[in-house]
């Protein structure tokens, strides 16, 4: 039995954590390195290091709770990332890069590594739009999550995260197209947000920041919370969450080898009990652990803004892998009765070129590649409805998520109102993102071309990178897993801390409402730490 | 393991043990390639920057059947001397891209991409005039292609997996980017300073 003690915080101040502060990297304790039986002791365990875990662990950290954050992915240090997409989706994402639904035509992009999504993001950061929250208000009870109580939250980890609007500079060839189009057209456009110091212009954000300028959680709130006295495991799988007499006291994790052999079991006593694995992963864990469902909704309510990469040619040279990844987007149609959807203008390399249409065989798909700097892209993202359904069944995960036929309406809305975009800043042609072989010549045949598709399995090449809705917060114990607060209905020191909060789905891009939420959720916390934590461990 | 002509009931031109696939139903197959699919985007990391001479390349993980289909598909789908780019069969080692790839695929997926490569492999058995389709010439061979691309959905579902199983194996290789102009990592070759982590911040 291998006793590791967590790291004593008696005192915590600014001071104490400079002096433990690491100008570069992470000291983590990483999974292959343990063997055996392994017990741990903490105030807070946080199940998930992406943007919800690691709010939390710093923010608890640095009152002087003792934190230990344990995430399933690996430790890939900033200056391993190869700035290759397909290397990256191995090392970096869920499923190398391969989650699907059950389907298959929806592919779920996430981060599964230290750090979670928010390493391999596109940067893109949104405040949960006011009309957003004002539903939730109304529909599920959150009064505490208007928006005037959410304000200070935002301010501060955009404060943190150095979140500023894109500068001209920051708006490379693609996205200045489509402003161009987006202004012709008579339409709202802006720059984007960011959260990144002095960008390099690489455009390979997708593949995670090697010179650490994306301001995610691995050169942010992670080091910060180790500095504050948390400490870090990777490689660490949690299995399940214990809980006696409805109260959550610790969880349960195994590391296993390359072979798939468990080589460590670990278990964690704890006052606190934070799930913040995202929303595929946390609603797995409450199920795996029979905890927090009496009212059936963990798993039910996903959503995930599907989202279409719309590429077009234009005649000059685009260079699209060249500037900042994404610079600008067009909101013109995102309240709900203007479409629900937002435009995103966005870059992409070469590999990722073979992925996003279906050019043709032979001559028309080696023509299509050769013309590959002539390439803009503009991606849609809509405000789908909570449709989709995450569960373990035999032993596996299942992510069961068809487009709603309302959603797809909007789809096809968000994809012709790109292909308008394109055409108005002089594309010459718009591939349909379908698996059929199908292009637009003009913007007179948007809608001809567009009535082709229909809604049905392996129509559309959709891509998710915000799944969310799988626990979501509400009011009511009966038609929600989580309270206002955080914490679950059911289980008293259990909180889920990530996407699966949403109620619904949000529209924009999900990094700056995870990281509020989480703010608050510790602030809420720390409200009741007299009723949770009875002393500091030590 | 795949069947072999003479296992082929000849009333349906479908394996006797294929009825017993029917619950392996066609969402499931179609998660399975998908997820093939996209794991073509990832399964070949190890070999980057591998650029042995296709001619002493030996499969591994291909059956003899599966490396002719590829071969056939890539040929088809890839006639980049043409255009005065690398070869997709004689210069960019893409068929062993795909092998190598295959060889990483969990046993599932692995299962599944056998089947559709047998799929795609036989239904021309039917409508060209019995022949598969690594023995249709190159004109049919596109043609048939063409028809499973507008096929009915798991046929398109096949397709597009094998295309991009094929494509993505063989533009990840730097050889073929200076003809498209693509830069690849700059980082390094910029010499971009790394920040290292942000500053505590000031409570």
């Amino acid at each position: 039995m291998t006793q590791h003690n967590k790291i004593s915080v008696s005192v915590n101040s600014t001071e104490k954590a400079s002096s433990h502060f690491r100008a570069k990297g992470l000291n983590v304790v990483e999974g292959r390195t343990l063997n055996g039986d392994v017990r741990l002791r903490a105030n807070v365990v946080i199940v998930g290091s992406g943007a919800g875990g690691s709010v939390v662990a710093y923010e608890l950290a640095r009152q002087g709770l003792s934190v230990l954050v344990l995430e399933a992915g690996p430790y890939v240090p900033s200056e391993k990332f190869s700035e290759d997409f397909t290397q990256s989706l191995e090392h970096l994402y869920a499923d190398a890069g391969a989650q699907t639904n059950k389907e298959g035509d929806l592919l779920v992009l996430q981060g599964a590594c230290v750090g979670g999504s928010t390493v391999v993001n596109a940067c893109a950061a949104f405040r949960t739009p006011d009309f957003i929250l004002r539903d939730w208000q109304e529909k599920f009870g959150l009064v505490g999550l208007s928006p005037e109580s959410m304000l200070p939250y935002f301010e501060r980890v955009e404060k943190h995260l150095s979140v500023e609007e894109n500068g001209e500079h920051e708006i490379a060839k693609h996205s200045q197209l489509a402003r161009q189009g987006a202004n012709k057209l008579g339409w709202s456009v802006k720059p984007l947000k960011r959260n990144i110091r002095d960008c390099a212009l690489t455009g390979h954000c997708l593949s995670g920041c090697k010179t650490d300028r994306k301001q995610s959680m691995l050169v942010t709130y992670l080091p910060w919370a180790l500095a504050s006295g948390a400490s870090l495991y990777s490689d660490v799988m949690v299995t399940r969450v214990k809980a006696t007499d409805g109260r959550a006291n610790g969880v349960i994790a195994e590391v296993r080898n390359a072979d798939g052999a468990v080589q460590a079991n670990i278990e964690v006593s704890a006052d606190l009990v934070v799930v913040a694995a995202g929303a595929i992963q946390s609603p797995l864990l409450l199920q795996k652990s029979e905890l927090a469902n009496s009212s059936d909704q963990v798993g039910r309510n996903f959503a995930c803004h599907p989202s279409l990469f719309v590429a077009a040619r234009y005649p000059m040279p685009v260079h699209p892998w060249r500037g900042a990844l994404v610079g600008v987007y067009i909101d013109e149609f995102m309240l709900p009765e203007k479409g629900g959807f937002i435009l995103e203008a966005g870059g992409l390399g070469a590999v990722e070129l073979c992925l996003v249409t279906e050019p043709g065989t032979g001559a028309p798909f080696v023509d299509y590649m050769r013309d590959a700097k002539h390439y803009s892209g503009i991606v849609t993202l809509i405000h789908d409805h909570n449709v989709g359904r995450i569960s373990w069944q035999d032993g596996e995960k299942r992510i069961d998520y068809a487009l709603a036929d309302e959603d797809f309406e909007s789809m096809l809305a968000a994809l012709a109102a790109a292909a308008r975009v394109h055409f108005a800043a002089g594309a010459e042609k718009v591939f349909v993102p379908s698996t059929q072989s199908l292009q637009i010549n003009s913007e007179a045949e948007i809608d001809q071309v567009l009535a082709e598709l229909r809604n049905a399995p392996q129509v559309l090449r959709m891509v998710s990178y915000h799944p969310q809705g799988t626990c979501r917060m509400g009011a009511d114990p009966a038609n929600s897993v989580v309270s206002e607060g955080g914490e679950c209905h059911d289980v008293a020191g259990l909180y889920v801390a990530d996407a699966s909060l949403f109620p619904t789905s949000i529209i924009v891009n999900p990094q700056v409402t995870v990281y509020a939420m989480a703010s608050r959720i510790a602030d809420q916390i720390l409200a009741r730490r007299d009723e949770y934590f009875s002393e500091m461990t030590g | 393991m795949v069947p072999t002509e003479q296992a082929m009931s000849k009333a349906t031109n479908t394996p006797a043990f294929m009825s017993g696939l029917e619950p392996l139903t066609r969402r499931s197959l179609l998660r399975g390639l998908a997820v093939s699919g996209m794991a073509v985007t990832t399964g070949c990391s190890r070999l980057f920057g591998r650029k042995d001479a296709p001619e002493v390349l030996e499969f591994t993980s291909l059956s003899e059947s599966e490396a002719r289909t590829v071969t056939k598909l890539t040929a088809v789908l890839l006639p980049t001397e043409k255009y005065d780019m690398p070869s997709a069969l004689s210069v960019v080692p893409t068929v062993k891209n795909v092998d190598v790839m295959v060889g990483q695929m969990p046993k599932q997926t692995r299962d599944l991409l056998g089947l559709a490569l047998w799929v795609f492999e036989s239904r021309p058995m039917v409508s060209f005039k019995f022949s598969s389709f690594s023995k249709l010439d190159d004109e049919k061979a596109r043609d048939y292609v063409l028809a499973m691309q507008d096929g009915a959905f798991f046929e398109r579902g096949i397709t597009s997996t094998l295309k991009t199983l094929i494509t993505v194996n063989y533009w990840r290789d730097s050889r073929t980017w200076p003809g498209l102009e693509y830069t690849g990592p700059v980082t390094e070759k910029w010499g971009v300073r790394r920040l290292g982590n942000a500053p505590l911040p000031l409570v």
